[in-house]
């Protein structure tokens, strides 16, 4: 056995001794840093969701305006739409939360604010006049403070329609028949996704909405295959199973990219989305900016149309910067809103209806351009025979219900049972049910 | 410092690295599967085995688990196989042998997201140079993700292409270490070729095949991304294995205890079936 006294080297004293004293060090650093921060300067951490280069840019200078203004440095960091959820929760499990958030989901607005994380917005968003369906209060107050509507609508090559010699439809059938005529060697009719993600439950269940389909009724029930719905939603599936046929190769996996991509090439007739279309399609596609129109979803019946809510918006969250958040928030929507929606000027539908009358916002290229479609997008929003919904607002309340039967992909079952199984829409309507009523048990 | 202090000093480093990164982890998850959470926002509450018997008694869980086994055991097979193959070809004595030995890990070396998106472009049904070549062959076209079958097949096909390399890696350095006077004196005794593959090299193999074997079912039984990225474990549910779901349940569904409660149920499952591989084959050969 070697004696550790005879041999050079580090001994067990020494290693003591050098970390008593790291420690003592470390303790001594610890404890002194955050009062000279305290003292020193104020921070607020933004978490945004939009990571388009100009979006994250707009912020980032916004960020340094007010920290010029201020001193408070806003700290902004990005995450894809996707995680953004899973990063404000975890960051508030490690217990150094993020003092303002976007969110997407009107769910995990009212889980947060349930268990007393969010600060009530009710000040900020009492100030101006919003388009309908989107603030969605809960208990009188407002807890987020909604940018865009994200409204999904769909859209049409006009020049392919006259040559061809078709009409705008106003009721499925007619659109169907649309799609299929322009279904040839190089093209096809139109594209809606069917797979298991956000893309499909966004895009494809319009048709749904303009037939006054419900998924819940005022007790939290599922209804979706009630007698008066079940066939309304049972010839919505025979609809897709047709309007399937006229999509390309490869729709079981469609996500946002294909759905732009698709139009944008000029290789689809009829695709969904909101404002970024047109966008991608101004940077991509210039040649076909003069060529497109759009619509919004209609029923069987030729009277009823919706468009599929998509929004964003962002929260302030119950932090010991909760005061100091609310200030840069106040100032960020009264002097830089219009900046940010910017960077994406015709995705970023505005939800405050003063915005579409404000001289500065209406002074970007591209809604110059385009006026014609942002007064039918503001029309989408004043026309009081427009059905707005979406899965995750469905339902008498703010709820997390809707939430977890968006997640569940019960939609998307339900299509890709119809489109890639052939299952009968009856069965097909079973198992999506079951499966909607899974997903809240 | 003497060598026991030093082997001590790093067994304690790997012990601690070990707990704090490994054992609290698995701990803890373990933990979550014990209580039902809507989120990581809501406080747990305990409800004991009551996310095993709701999660048991899903079809999906069964679903999935069906799912992990015929890709685990299929990919595995066709790995052995072509590996064993390619191992043969690579071991033997040819002209540009160390450039086609290097040539044919790239795959291993190449990004997971690399494989699947060059797979996706591949069979592009617009664009796709496999598509393509189908057309011009006047076949019919090819849904690879439309059926099933078809997406189970694809999900195969790619962790095939990335992870046989490996395999045939590891097979090649085994081959490598079967002396050659073994099979000279089959040669002399009159075998022909598939008799001294089955009488000589598969035997000697034995050792690296049960080695590879059993990683490769581990991994693969886990292995999230050449599916996510490929089918997201669609459609209607045909290639979501037990990695996917318990992602999903946890991280789209929120439903924090019904992912750990399926993680856990596959780390049980896996555990087990080691067991019973060690129990069959071995690894030392003493026992057997």
């Amino acid at each position: 056995m070697s004696n550790p006294k005879n041999h050079a080297g580090v001994s067990r004293r020494t290693i003591l001794k050098t970390a008593g004293a790291a420690g003592a060090a470390f303790a001594a650093t610890g404890l002194s840093t955050p009062a000279v921060f305290g003292q020193s300067r104020k921070q607020i951490r933004f978490l945004n969701a939009e990571t388009s280069m100009d979006s994250i840019r707009a912020l980032k200078v916004a960020a340094a305006e007010y920290e010029r203004q201020t001193g408070v440095e806003v700290v902004i960091d990005s995450v894809p739409l996707g995680d953004v959820f899973t990063k404000v929760t975890t960051s508030l499990r490690s217990g150094s939360p993020y003092d303002i958030a976007t969110v997407a989901f009107v769910g995990h607005v009212l889980l947060l604010a349930n268990e007393g994380h969010l600060v009530d917005m009710t000040p900020l968003t009492s100030k101006h006049e919003w388009g309908k369906n989107i603030l969605f209060p809960m208990d009188g107050k407002t807890y987020w403070y909604p940018y865009d509507y994200n409204l999904a609508w769909i859209y049409y090559r006009k020049d392919l329609y006259e040559q061809n010699g078709l009409e705008v439809p106003k009721d499925q059938a007619t659109f169907l028949a649309n799609a299929q005529a322009l279904t040839k060697d190089n093209m096809s009719g139109s594209i809606f996704p069917i797979a298991s993600n956000g893309a499909t439950n966004w895009l494809s269940p319009g048709f749904l909405w303009a037939e006054g389909v419900e998924v819940f009724d005022d007790q939290w029930n599922i209804i979706i295959d009630s007698a008066e719905n079940a066939p309304k939603t049972k010839a919505y599936l025979d609809f897709f199973g047709d309007l399937y046929k006229t999509m390309p190769s490869g729709t079981s996996q469609a996500s946002y990219n294909e759905m732009l991509t698709g139009f944008t090439s000029g290789s689809v007739a009829h695709s969904a989305y909101a404002g970024r279309l047109v966008e991608t399609i101004e940077r991509n596609s210039p040649d076909l900016a003069d060529k497109f129109g759009i619509f919004p979803y209609m029923d069987s019946a030729g009277s009823g149309k919706a468009v599929n809510h998509g929004y964003d918006g962002w929260v302030v969250l119950n932090t010991d910067a909760a005061e100091e958040s609310m200030k840069f928030m106040e100032w960020f929507t009264e002097n830089q809103l219009i900046n940010f929606l910017h960077t994406a000027p015709l995705h970023f539908q505005p939800a405050r209806l003063d915005i579409y009358e404000d001289q500065r916002w209406k002074a970007h290229p591209l809604i110059e351009k385009h006026a014609g479609l942002i007064d039918s997008m503001k029309g989408f929003l004043t026309d009081p025979d427009m059905t707005i919904t979406a899965i995750d607002t469905q339902g008498p309340a703010p709820d997390l219900r809707p939430g977890k039967v968006f997640e569940s992909f019960a939609l998307s079952e339900m299509l890709q049972q119809k489109c890639l199984l052939g299952t009968s829409s009856d069965a097909a309507l079973e198992i999506g049910a079951q499966k909607m009523r899974d997903a809240i048990a | 410092m003497s060598s026991k202090a030093t082997f001590t000093l790093f067994l304690i480093i790997g012990l601690l690295v070990t707990l704090a990164l490994i054992a609290a982890p698995v701990v803890y998850a373990i933990s979550l599967s014990f209580y039902t959470m809507d989120s990581f926002v809501a406080d747990p509450e305990w409800i004991g085995l009551a996310n095993y018997a709701r999660i048991l008694s899903t079809g999906a869980f069964w679903n999935a688990l069906g799912n992990g086994l015929v890709y685990s055991i299929s990919t595995i097979v066709l790995q052995v196989v072509l590996g064993i193959g390619m191992a043969l070809v690579l071991n033997q004595a040819f002209p540009g042998r160390n450039l086609v030995r290097g040539l044919s890990i790239l795959p291993y070396l190449l990004p997971t997201v690399v494989i699947v998106l060059t797979f996706k472009w591949m069979v592009d049904g617009s664009i796709g140079i496999l598509t393509k070549a189908i057309a011009a062959l006047g076949l019919p076209p090819i849904h690879w993700f439309e059926s099933p079958q078809a997406a189970m097949a694809s999900s195969v096909m790619v962790s095939v292409w990335l992870w046989t390399p490996f395999v045939t890696t590891a097979f090649l350095a085994g081959l490598q270490t079967v002396p050659t006077s073994l099979y000279e004196a089959a040669k002399v005794d009159g075998t022909n070729a598939i008799q001294r593959f089955y009488h000589i090299t598969l035997p000697m193999l034995k050792p690296v095949l049960t080695v590879v074997v059993l990683l490769r079912a581990v991994w693969t039984f886990n292995k999230f991304d050449v599916i996510w990225l490929l089918t997201g474990g669609g459609p209607v549910g045909s290639t979501e294995h037990l990695a996917i779901l318990s992602y999903t349940t946890a991280f789209t569904k929120f439903d924090i205890g019904g992912g750990a409660t399926i993680a856990t149920l596959s780390f049980l499952f896996l555990a087990i079936s080691v067991f019973i591989y060690f129990r069959i084959f071995p690894l030392d050969e003493e026992e057997s």
